[in-house]
């Protein structure tokens, strides 16, 4: 094996804890059982290091067959990274029957012929979802394994989700998954995070959503803790009409686990007018930046409407995140709902 | 909607001392706390005194809904629960008070202020806490709210000047009571003093 | 409610009714920080004396310490951040005798490195080089000197002629202290109440523990208070049309679980109108023009901008922020956190910057 070689297994193992490392061995099936069990990955890294080199060198692997294993690798651990959204528009009228060999075969080809050196590899994760692993180049340079770029498609959807993309290699990647799905656009779905499967389920709409009803839901019984009779909550409609509120916004039970969410804000100042009407009075937007983040940062929403931090009916700024799938939103005066002003 | 009707309104929204007959040997405190945190852990203990009936009643600010006028009993102690960390918290307070008939001020409500000797808390912040207890003429206790020890002995000291107001206590009565207990505030506490 | 967690146990470990000291007379005993007694268990403390915060503060515009101050003790001070403490009186201390302190110091910072590891003697004694020096200009008219401390040191495995590299650095000082409590103090002590340290932690636990022994004082973190950062707030951007402030950026940390941060970052002009609106008396033009040096800011202005800020947010989100705390305010002329680190990146503000921590440092005093 090569430096190169050396240098991109070594990176792996570095990045890897033992105990996921062991796994993506598992699933990798160039490996005979013995040699995986040879492995001891109880040892300092260093050591697994080189029992891996003497594995690959036995058997004359490559770079090739490296990335591979990088691959599996990153497919069961997806959550690392910063990922982006994107959506595809305009669909053509076979777009919902574009198969994977005929995916994988035009995107290859269609990437090759932009780019001149470029190295993809494509494979089907268990959930149906097609990974892609970009390798760049250029037209002096061969594909660099050590910058890779992650594409997660799943078919029939028109959503992509890119990792590790520059500005340089966007419009290569978009002119292929235009040309290769039945689409015809494409646009920055303006969400990202670092949980792949965060910003999936928040697109695809994979959670317990609670919709709006006449009828008090079952979230109504679950809020009422009658510990005591001789306790009793005065407020617990409000309570309980807050908690449903808080819930048809973020989503019960477990909610996709995003980090932030950005708002740009380019309004007219909106202070109180009785108090300050020079500012409210002033022409011009009043401009500001508002990060929110927390570790998960829909259920930190949802509890500041249950428990009254937030005011109910929720914000539709912030109730936008789930009902559009987004985490970045520029808001000017002409963009902000009615209810606002 | 006419004059007469807003001052109805504002009437039947203004909790009432006495509007109610007593309940026997019982005794009913209000518990208002805008963050709803220490109020339920406070109601679990201040429930489990055997000597006479305690009713809880929850709140998150006054005023108290009108569904619930009927099956109320008679409020005999109000207590603001403060949590002095969050500005929210005391400005909610203040909001509620509005609600009260001034009778309720005779000894019959009174400030818990949690996380006092937080360090984020700004001085000016406990001030004017003091400030707003001192110009009702209402105690103003002082409670953890993290450990079993606090919140039992917050539950003593409610329950203490609880009895005195729903008059279990022979020998006193919540005014008389509340002329020893009820906050003062020094009188520089507005003005840096050298001595 | 971790962080309240971790605060609440420093405030416990802070004395709540004053130290006994028995050097200490009566009549400052009353003093400063005692208003920390307002945290006893009754909301009545009859001999409370309550020292607060100045509700009003001057910005004076003609700070030049740049021609006041050494060039690199300056340049080291807005260079870095500091973490903040406060500290008491120091009984005996003598600007006269830093040289003689430098050396006490070092002695003692290698003796407790030392202890236990069996190293050669020669090395040891020039493994550590601390030197105290006074940082003239740096004081109002009743305040004692300001004194910068450094503590230079070689690697472990540096060749012999390689020079010591700076390793920690830290400075007490006074800025425009109350001059009643300075005035109040008895002969013996030297008030140095804000004491900033940058580097290693041990390091500084050792300067401190120096201070501790040799001066009697007492020592302890100090936080900036959401008072002081909003202060700081209105301050930095009451500078908006001296020095570009860039930004001006709050983060505000709200209770829920798990624990939400905003960061709120307002335009600096937009921030500078909203600013003007709010002084009293003037619409941000008038300000403007006005060139004289030496304007009071009132507590109002500053609750009002605050005021101001948190409304325009709410009216976007239905959320707010003074159900939370103001953690961190940073502008381009500075960054103040809640957990007492400062940096003030522009001289010409230090002095404003100083005086407001100064104060703080002043009334978390447990005498």
């Amino acid at each position: 094996m090569d430096d190169f070689g050396r240098r991109l297994l070594q990176r792996l193992v570095r990045r890897t804890p033992a105990q996921a490392l062991k796994a993506t061995l598992g699933k990798w099936e160039r490996l005979t059982v013995a040699q995986r069990q040879s492995v001891d990955f109880t040892q300092p890294k260093v050591a697994v290091m080189e029992q891996l080199v003497a594995i690959f060198e036995e058997n004359g692997w490559t770079v090739k067959h490296i990335t591979e294993l990088e691959m599996i690798n990153y497919m069961e651990n997806a959550n690392r990274g910063m990922w982006h959204a994107f959506q595809m528009t305009d669909p053509k009228d076979d777009a919902n029957a574009v198969e994977m060999m005929q995916f994988k075969e035009q995107f290859k080809s269609h990437l090759s012929e932009l780019v001149r050196h470029v190295s993809v590899k494509i494979k089907k994760h268990t959930d149906e979802a097609l990974w892609i692993r970009i390798a760049w180049g250029d037209s002096y340079s061969p594909p660099n394994h050590l910058k890779p770029t992650y594409v997660v498609h799943h078919l029939q959807t028109p959503y992509v989700f890119v990792t590790s993309l520059n500005s340089k290699q966007k419009p290569f990647l978009v002119q292929a998954l235009i040309l290769s799905t039945g689409y015809q656009g494409i646009k920055d779905a303006n969400l990202s995070g670092q949980k792949l499967t965060a910003i999936r389920d928040l697109l695809m709409k994979q959670y317990q959503q609670i919709f709006p009803s006449k009828y008090n839901s079952p979230l109504t019984e679950k809020n009422e803790t009658v510990s005591n009779p001789h306790i009793e909550r005065e407020q617990s409609e409000h309570a309980s009409k807050r908690l449903q509120m808080a819930c048809e916004a973020f989503g019960d039970g477990i909610v996709p686990q995003l980090q932030t969410a950005v708002y740009k804000l380019e309004t007219k100042f909106r202070g109180d007018a009785n108090t300050n009407r020079t500012m409210t009075k002033r022409e011009g937007p009043f401009r500001c930046l508002v990060k929110f983040a927390s570790t998960n940062l829909l259920e930190s929403f949802r509890e500041c409407a249950s428990s009254g931090i937030a005011s109910t009916p929720v914000s539709p700024l912030l109730s936008s995140i789930t009902l559009k799938g987004r985490n970045y939103f520029v808001v000017t005066e002409n963009g902000l709902p009615s209810s606002q002003t | 909607m006419k004059v007469g009707d807003l001052s109805v309104y504002i009437d039947m929204s203004l909790l009432k001392p006495f509007s109610k007959l007593p309940a026997l040997n019982a005794a009913t405190i209000l518990l208002v706390e805008r963050e709803e945190r220490f109020q339920q852990n406070l109601a679990d203990a201040l429930v489990g005194d055997t000597t006479v009936t305690v009713n809880v009643r929850l709140a998150k600010s006054l005023p108290l809904p009108m569904d619930n006028e009927e099956s109320r009993p008679r409020i005999d102690l109000v207590v603001f629960i403060i949590n002095l960390t969050s500005e929210l918290s005391l400005k909610s307070a203040e909001a509620s008070l509005k609600y009260l008939d001034p009778g309720y001020f005779l000894g019959k409500v009174c400030f818990l202020a949690t996380n006092a000797r937080n360090t984020s808390v700004p001085t000016e912040r406990l001030d004017a806490m003091r400030k707003l207890a001192a110009s009702l003429h209402c105690p103003l206790l002082f409670a953890e709210d993290q450990t079993p020890d606090g919140v039992n002995s917050a539950t003593e000291r409610l329950l203490t000047v609880l009895k005195v107001a729903a008059g279990l206590v022979p020998t006193a009565t919540a005014l008389y009571l509340s002329s020893l207990t009820r906050c003062t505030i020094p009188p520089d506490i507005d003005q840096p003093s050298f001595e | 409610m971790l962080n309240m967690e971790q605060h609440r146990g420093s405030a416990v470990r802070t004395p709540i009714n004053g130290v006994p000291v028995q050097k200490r007379s009566k009549s400052y005993r009353l003093s400063y920080g005692s208003c920390l007694g307002a945290a006893s268990r009754f909301g009545f403390t009859p001999t409370l004396t309550a020292r607060r915060f100045s509700t009003t503060r001057r910005v004076s515009k003609l700070h030049n310490v740049k021609e006041k101050i050494n060039a690199d003790q300056l340049a080291l001070l807005v260079k870095m951040e500091w973490k903040l403490s406060y500290v008491t009186p120091l009984y005996q201390f003598r600007h006269t005798k830093l040289k003689s302190y430098s050396r006490q110091l070092s002695v003692f910072i290698t003796a407790e490195k030392q202890q236990g590891l069996a190293v050669d003697v020669d090395r040891v004694q020039n493994s550590y080089r601390v030197s105290f020096s006074l940082v003239h200009g740096m004081a109002g008219t009743d305040d004692a000197e300001t004194v910068l401390i450094q503590v230079h040191s070689k690697h472990m495995f540096a060749k012999k002629d390689e020079p010591q590299k700076l390793i920690w650095s830290g400075w007490l000082t006074c800025m425009n202290g109350n001059s009643d409590y300075l005035g109040s103090l008895p002969k013996d002590f030297i008030c140095l109440p804000l004491f900033g340290s940058s580097g290693p932690e041990d390091l500084t636990s050792l300067v401190q523990s120096w201070f501790k022994q040799n001066f009697d004082c007492c020592i302890g973190p100090l936080e900036i208070s959401h008072t002081s950062l909003q202060w700081l707030a209105a301050l930095w951007t009451n500078c908006h049309n001296e020095d570009n402030i860039q930004h001006l950026k709050l983060i505000w940390s709200l209770p829920v679980a798990p624990p939400l941060q905003i960061t709120y970052t307002v335009d600096p002009q937009d921030a500078w109108d909203l600013w003007g609106s709010v002084r009293k008396g003037s619409g941000a033009e008038k300000v403007r023009e006005e060139e004289e040096p030496g304007k009071i800011i009132d507590i109002d202005e500053v609750m009002s901008f605050m005021q101001g800020l948190n409304s325009h947010f709410y009216k976007h989100f239905r959320l707010d922020l003074s159900s939370g705390s103001l953690k961190e305010v940073a502008t381009s002329l500075g960054s103040a956190k809640y957990n007492g680190k400062i940096k003030i990146s522009n001289s010409k503000y230090m002095i404003t910057t100083l005086t407001l921590l100064t104060e703080g440092a002043l009334l978390k005093m447990p005498i």
